[in-house]
């Protein structure tokens, strides 16, 4: 007695990803029962659905790699803006933290160190976990 | 693309140049733009899904087995960068965004209005059906009904096993023939 025709097999069959062999069994399957044939007619009709959905090209005009080139061309140019940047705010938090006399003013200064810090945290947890999946 | 070409524009950019990326871009932005489409429902965010994926995907060249096809590997990014998009909320499926401008098949000369008319209805259909499936139906639909990927590359893309494709494929298809039953759509 021949193997029954499973969901799975249904689906590689219709997505043509069965071997000869395999496909001869359906075949016979699909000969013997009209609810499996009926079954097939329906996901036949949901792909032909997707036939009617097309997207524009894109132009060589409206194409993304100029987005994309400003990101991967200059990342040393990059990188030293950012180090640059954070040491000087760093830097300029130190100053200020040091040289205020008033608790409030090293209050609010600590406050914005800390923000800074944590948003600095979420981003690297962000990239982080990004980069993880990737992998 | 031709496999070999596409390598050795690969070591070029491991090699330092940029300007090698672009063919590779230029490749991909056209199936890359519909799969980023059909995950998140609207082209802007699909834009800006697409522009990460490339940027991403060129700082991680040097990890990329070259003895590997770029396309299900950048695919790969592709898709966790808007599921990512999806969680932070950043983005959120939406058809009502989709518009003419994604529509490129021009109107048929010989097809009267009233065709034309009942061929946009079925289209609008499929997207609220998308729009009603969950995201992990919706994206191995798009893989392999926009994109016509082999199992194995859906494998490979959604990093599970190829014998368990076949049964997400009929789950999603499942899902989806139910969603359009529910607005309305009859099969045999």
């Amino acid at each position: 007695m021949p193997e029954p025709v499973t969901s799975q097999d249904l689906m590689r069959y219709l997505d043509g990803e069965l071997t000869p062999d395999e496909r001869l069994r359906v075949e016979h399957a699909l000969a013997e029962s009209a609810v499996l044939r009926e079954e097939l007619a329906t996901f036949r009709s949901l792909r032909s659905g997707f036939h009617e959905l097309t997207f524009v090209e894109t132009s060589a005009e409206s194409s993304i790699w100029h987005r994309v080139a400003t990101h991967v061309a200059r990342p040393t140019g990059r990188v030293f803006v950012i180090m640059g940047v954070t040491a000087w705010v760093t830097y300029g938090i130190y100053v200020i933290a040091i040289d205020a006399h008033d608790p409030w003013a090293r209050m609010l200064v600590a406050a914005v160190a800390i923000g800074i810090l944590a948003l600095f945290a979420a981003v690297i947890r962000d990239r982080y976990r990004s980069w993880s999946e990737d992998q | 693309m031709q496999p070999e070409l596409e390598r050795e524009l690969i070591r070029k950019c491991r090699a330092g140049d940029p300007r090698f990326y672009e063919p590779l871009v230029r490749a991909y932005e056209p199936p890359g733009l519909r799969l980023a489409v059909a995950m998140l429902g609207n082209p802007e965010d699909a834009q800006d899904a697409l522009q990460e994926a490339f940027v991403k995907a060129y700082g991680t060249l040097a990890r990329f087995d070259l003895r590997k096809p770029f396309g299900p590997w950048f695919f790969q990014i592709l898709r966790n960068q808007c599921r990512d998009m999806l969680r932070s909320r950043k983005a959120k499926f939406r058809v009502e965004a989709l518009d003419e401008r994604l529509e490129s098949r021009p109107a048929d000369p010989e097809m009267g209005p009233e065709r034309a008319r009942q061929r946009n209805a079925a289209r609008q259909l499929l997207w609220r059906g998308l729009e009603r499936i969950g995201d992990e139906h919706r994206e191995i639909l798009v893989l392999k009904e926009l994109q016509g990927f082999r199992y194995s590359e859906i494998a490979q893309i959604l990093e599970i096993p190829e014998g368990t494709v076949a049964s997400r494929l009929f789950h999603a298809r499942h899902a989806l023939q139910t969603a359009l039953q529910d607005l309305g759509v009859e099969y045999p």
